[in-house]
């Protein structure tokens, strides 16, 4: 099972990390994956306004031929997306998986600041491990 | 299992045919330039401009819907490729199933979260009723402007009696 890339978003619609694991998709340029986020985000606020039942969330999984989209919003707004290949299973654990990781050494690495890009090489270490290692 | 709405919009993005098969929340405005009979159950109607807490009217609702569809799909084919497009996104409370002709027709179906795989359903409402009778008809105009819309009655009876049997519509 293939895990494309992770992107985290904070509650600006920003940016903050991103990374790509495996090759399949296309390569952007930085600006378009500021593009990209942008974009979610927006989509994601329209996606629970749209809604015919009360109290919808935006978006938690867009599926293509190609790729899936997951995303996770924390309570403080954060957004993780994984993009994985279609068969993936339990993406929703594995962000679940990655916000801790998030929690741990990005949250909790006392020289980051808040809302601003995360350039934490323990998180980057612990992310890649953990990637390689789901089955 | 529920439908709650079905759109198609053209390839130059206007919404050509809206209907609403159950909306417990959120009742739109009824707008006069659709089809009589394309809007199921009375909407509530309130005069003047909408306001900003007011409930949208059908023709903003579809403004929305093609906006997260429009914009998801040029997400897709960025990171994807031209040809690529996506058949359905999730969220906690609804399904919105996806489906996009050669010619840029543009398909629409929101669902409730138990339904799944309704690819072909949608391809057969092109194929069998969309093409049989709007297409095939001398009469209905190509372009659907102004809002217009298609405005054909086999074709609303058609859909109706497509979809009422499915299981997925309860």
């Amino acid at each position: 099972m293939v895990v494309y890339s992770l992107y985290i978003l904070n509650k600006a619609a920003g940016l903050i990390y991103q990374r790509d694991f495996n090759e399949g998709l296309k390569r952007l340029s930085s600006n378009d994956y500021l593009v990209l986020s942008g974009t979610f985000h927006a989509v994601y606020a329209i996606a629970s306004q749209i809604s015919p039942v009360p109290s919808s969330s935006g978006i938690e999984v867009l599926e293509t031929e190609t790729f899936r989209l997951q995303c996770f919003q924390t309570l403080t707004g954060t957004k993780f997306l994984l993009i994985s290949e279609p068969r993936q299973q339990n993406t929703d654990a594995i962000l679940r998986r990655i916000y801790e990781l998030y929690a741990d050494y990005v949250i909790k690495n006392p020289f980051y600041q808040i809302e601003m890009p995360v350039r934490c090489e323990l998180f980057d270490r612990h992310l890649a491990t953990y990637i390689r290692g789901i089955p | 299992m529920t439908i709650y709405s079905f759109w198609i919009f053209d390839r130059h993005c206007d919404c050509i045919y809206h209907k609403d098969y159950k909306r417990p929340y959120r009742q739109l405005r009824s707008k006069l330039d659709f089809p009589a009979g394309a809007i199921d159950e009375k909407k509530q109607t309130t005069g003047g401009p909408p306001t900003g807490k007011g409930p949208l009217s059908v023709d903003d609702d579809a403004k929305l819907v093609f906006g997260v569809v429009f914009s998801l799909r040029n997400i897709v084919t960025k990171l994807a490729g031209e040809k690529e497009s996506f058949f359905v996104f999730r969220t906690s409370k609804y399904k919105l199933h996806f489906y996009e002709t050669q010619t840029n027709l543009r398909f629409v179906m929101i669902t409730d979260l138990k339904v799944d795989g309704i690819r072909p359903i949608l391809e057969q409402i092109h194929a069998g009723l969309y093409v049989d009778y709007v297409i095939k008809n001398p009469l209905s105009p190509v372009e659907h402007k102004n809002g217009v819309g298609v405005n054909n009655e086999l074709f609303n009876l058609g859909l109706d009696r497509f979809l009422r049997p499915l299981s997925i519509f309860e």
